[in-house]
């Protein structure tokens, strides 16, 4: 594509969701969705083909009817107040129909059908922008109405959500497949945590984007979009393979590693809530997301599969650039020590 | 305890930074002067714990399994010099790295004062020792047991998160020194009953608890020799530890719920113990024995009574001992004939009496033989279960029994007889080995004299 016509694209794709983050005026940040899914098209189809057609289609296609839906949100929020602002919702009606909105914006179950066809169908960049990016505009707009959501409405999505990120993840082998069920359950343990205490979900979500960042960076610098070829990186760069196992176990919430600690602070806020059986069972569903991310790990690191590939020095044809690897995975493997600062958010 | 915490960090720029022919030297000698310093926290002047900091303490049964851990790191580093020799330079760094990564948690968890700290580093452990036994084991069944390790113990731990937090919403605090003096009866409740349950699945599935120990055998017989005995000696003593610390604030329920994990380890005491009697492969037999061990001390932990809580502590210290020992003549085995079936390499007296030395000894101090402090530690159990309910002496001294027959069938199967015909080409004992047994047997020897350092903080 044309640099100066890329530019543009991914400018006008920035300027949406900053429209939307900033805005005080519903109709703003409906105009500032509709900008961010129009100019996001043309990036998810940066290689021409059928299947990416496909996949543009269906994000479309979902993206538009939870925009629409979000526009009869805002104006039955319209008619029952009578001003434009974004403070809570004050129809239950119109809060349980925006909930839906952005939770079909967000891919929660059960609007989540599109997330893993659309990240299989277009390429490992788009993929990146599409799983980390496109989540922060919706989740600005939660943050903003949290005071009058639907609670049961809302944890039974975000439950539901992480047994199906979990439970529909394990059959998978095409990493952008594992990378769309993943960011379906941490969808799930983000938005669970909304009602009590919204700072956590951000928190949750930086930790998240980082992960995801790093992920996906490592995947494009081994040039892998399956197991199997992902499995091949001791050949070319022995170090991405312990690289692609701290992310993985960091991924999956194990400690000592900083996935652990949106985790941690979501089953203690839960917790202080009086909900004890609602922590424990996402924690154990979350244990089914930490099954395939292992089964990554040793298809990737801790052995070495019966390959295609013996020779120490596999072919490389370029090198890919990767932006800001290492400060990456500084931040998404080291950062739980630093929990104790988390205080200076109250 | 930072005089220990951060050498023990510093052992891994160490590691990079060394030579090719001084890595396992410089490890080994800092590791064990590491040991030392450690040494010093068994002096425990008063009832009341050394306090550090307000994150570290130490106190006398924290001490005798902090004196453990870093005793055997040093051991671990020696066993392992024959397996890696021939590994690229990077993978003997990187497997001295997780090593060192997993000593680090080990202590600090040991140390801990808040029980969230300790809860971090407990699962913290679980890093290392998965990437110990999935990338340096030897047979294709590791993944599975790598797998099983860590499902099995997350399982049980993520309960006690929720339940640590829940108790520090009620209490205020969860700092170990405070909840001592601040310890209130737990109101009986169902919900009640589910905390104690959360409290104690963990340890339960680390120990391991009969019905829950499907993740043992795999893990000690896959893990390369370091990763057994570091399995064996000390993470096993994590459940027990974590045990004896929580308890102290599960009172009342724990006079009735713990009785259905009374009745699990009494008799799984005694189902591991016989199904030692008809093992084949060696590790796997020392593997069910540290079952059996730990149901004792499971038994003595939940009868909760002073003498029981001396009995665990100083079974604790010496089954990690004597277990470790009985890996490395284990792994000697397999290191000379490269498989872990008992019969194949018999009549090893005949061709290596000084290592038979050494099997005599740690069998007989397995088999509980008097003076040992396996000895005390199994002494004190069964006599304060037999003060809890009589009849549990028939299934403590059936116990004792069993243990001595597999004890000595372990040993008359690898040393006594004719040596098959096979193995008389073997390499003799090498120094390193001869040392290697002495440093698990010294200690052993000399706390028979003076068990009162390890019998914990009812003596």
């Amino acid at each position: 594509m044309n640099p100066l016509i890329f530019t543009t694209i991914l400018m006008t794709v920035l300027l949406g969701t900053m429209i939307v983050m900033m805005s005080s005026h519903w109709l703003m940040i409906w105009i500032g969705f509709e900008m961010n899914l129009l100019a996001i098209i043309p990036i998810l189809m940066k290689k021409y083909n059928p299947r990416t057609m496909e996949a543009s289609t269906k994000y479309f296609l979902t993206q538009a009817t939870a925009s629409m839906l979000l526009m009869m949100a805002i104006i039955i929020n319209l008619m029952h107040s009578g001003q434009w602002t974004i403070t809570k919702v004050f129809n239950p009606t119109a809060s349980i129909i925006m909930t839906s909105a952005l939770a079909m914006k967000l891919g929660l179950t059960p609007f989540h059908f599109w997330v893993p066809e659309v990240t299989q169908g277009i390429s490992l960049t788009s993929g990146l922008i599409l799983l980390t990016w496109q989540k922060l505009a919706p989740m600005s707009i939660l943050y903003q109405i949290s005071p009058s959501i639907n609670l049961n409405i809302l944890l039974t999505m975000a439950v539901l959500s992480i047994l199906v990120g979990g439970w529909g993840g394990l059959n998978q082998t095409q990493l952008r497949k594992i990378m769309a069920y993943s960011s379906i359950a941490h969808m799930g343990w983000m938005t669970a945590v909304l009602v009590y205490n919204p700072t956590l979900t951000m928190l949750n979500m930086l930790i998240y984007i980082m992960m995801t960042l790093t992920m996906f960076m490592l995947f494009i610098h081994s040039s892998s979009t399956t197991m199997l070829s992902l499995s091949h990186t001791w050949n070319k760069t022995p170090l991405t393979t312990t690289l692609i196992l701290i992310t993985l176990l960091s991924m999956g919430g194990l400690p000592p590693l900083s996935g652990f600690m949106p985790k941690w602070m979501i089953i203690q806020e839960l917790t202080k809530n009086s909900s004890i059986i609602l922590p424990t069972l996402m924690a154990i569903m979350a244990l089914l997301n930490l099954y395939f991310y292992m089964r990554l790990t040793y298809s990737t690191s801790l052995t070495m599969f019966p390959s295609t590939n013996n020779m120490k020095m596999k072919w490389q044809f370029e090198t890919k650039r990767i932006t800001l690897l290492p400060p990456l995975i500084v931040m998404s493997s080291l950062l739980l020590p630093l929990t104790p600062m988390l205080s200076i958010l109250d | 305890m930072l005089k220990i915490i951060i050498p023990t960090i510093m052992l891994m720029p160490l590691t990079w930074l060394s030579k090719k022919n001084m890595i396992w030297i410089n490890t080994t000698t800092y590791s064990l002067l590491i040991s030392l310093i450690s040494l010093s926290l068994l002096n425990q002047p008063s009832n009341n714990s050394l306090n550090f900091s307000l994150m570290f303490f130490s106190d006398p049964l924290s001490a005798p399994l902090l004196v453990l851990t870093t005793w055997l790191l040093p051991l671990m580093l020696m066993a392992s010099q024959h397996h890696l020799s021939k590994e690229p330079l990077i993978r003997k760094k990187l497997y001295i790295t997780m090593l060192t990564m997993l000593q680090t948690f080990l202590i600090m968890t040991f140390t801990a004062t808040e029980l969230i700290s300790f809860y971090i580093l407990f699962e913290a452990t679980l890093v290392p020792t998965l990437i110990i036994i999935t990338r340096w084991g030897n047979q294709t069944e590791r993944l599975n047991a790598g797998l099983y390790f860590l499902f099995y113990t997350l399982m049980g731990s993520l309960p006690l998160l929720v339940a640590l937090i829940s108790i520090q919403n009620l209490t205020g605090s969860l700092n170990f020194l405070l909840i001592q003096y601040w310890n209130q009866a737990l109101p009986d409740s169902w919900s009640n009953i589910f905390l104690w349950l959360a409290c104690m699945m963990a340890f339960m599935v680390k120990m391991p608890l009969y019905g829950l120990h499907l993740w043992l055998p795999k893990a000690h017989v896959e893990a390369p020799i370091a990763g057994s005995m570091v399995l064996a000696a000390i993470l096993l003593k994590l459940g027990g530890y974590g045990m004896l610390r929580i308890t102290t604030m599960l009172n009342p329920q724990t006079s009735f719920m713990a009785y259905p994990f009374l009745m699990l380890s009494l008799w799984g005491m005694i189902m591991t113990s016989s199904i030692c009697l008809r093992q084949t492969d060696l590790k796997s037999l020392i593997a069910y024995s540290s079952v059996s061990h730990m149901a004792l001390v499971i038994v003595a932990v939940l009868i909760q009574t002073p003498w029981s809580y001396m009995g665990a502590t100083a079974l604790m210290i010496a089954h990690g001992l004597t277990s470790s020992m009985l890996f490395c003549l284990a792994n000697s085995n397999y290191e000379r004939t490269h498989s872990r079936t008992m019969i194949l390499a018999r009549g090893l007296q005949t061709l290596l009496p000084l290592m038979a030395a050494w099997w005599l000894l740690a069998s007989l101090t397995n088999l509980a033989l008097p003076p040992s402090i396996n000895l005390i530690g199994e002494l004190f159990v069964v006599m304060s279960s037999f003060s809890w309910s009589n009849i549990t002496i028939i299934l403590m001294g059936a116990n004792i029994t069993i243990t001595a027959l597999y004890s000595l069938y372990m040993l008359i199967t690898t040393q006594r007889g004719k040596y098959t015909h096979h193995i008389n080409n073997i390499k003799p004992s090498f120094t390193r080995e001869n040392a290697l047994m002495a440093l698990h047997m010294t200690p052993l020897l000399l706390l028979s004299l003076n068990p009162k350092i390890i019998l914990g903080f009812t003596y």
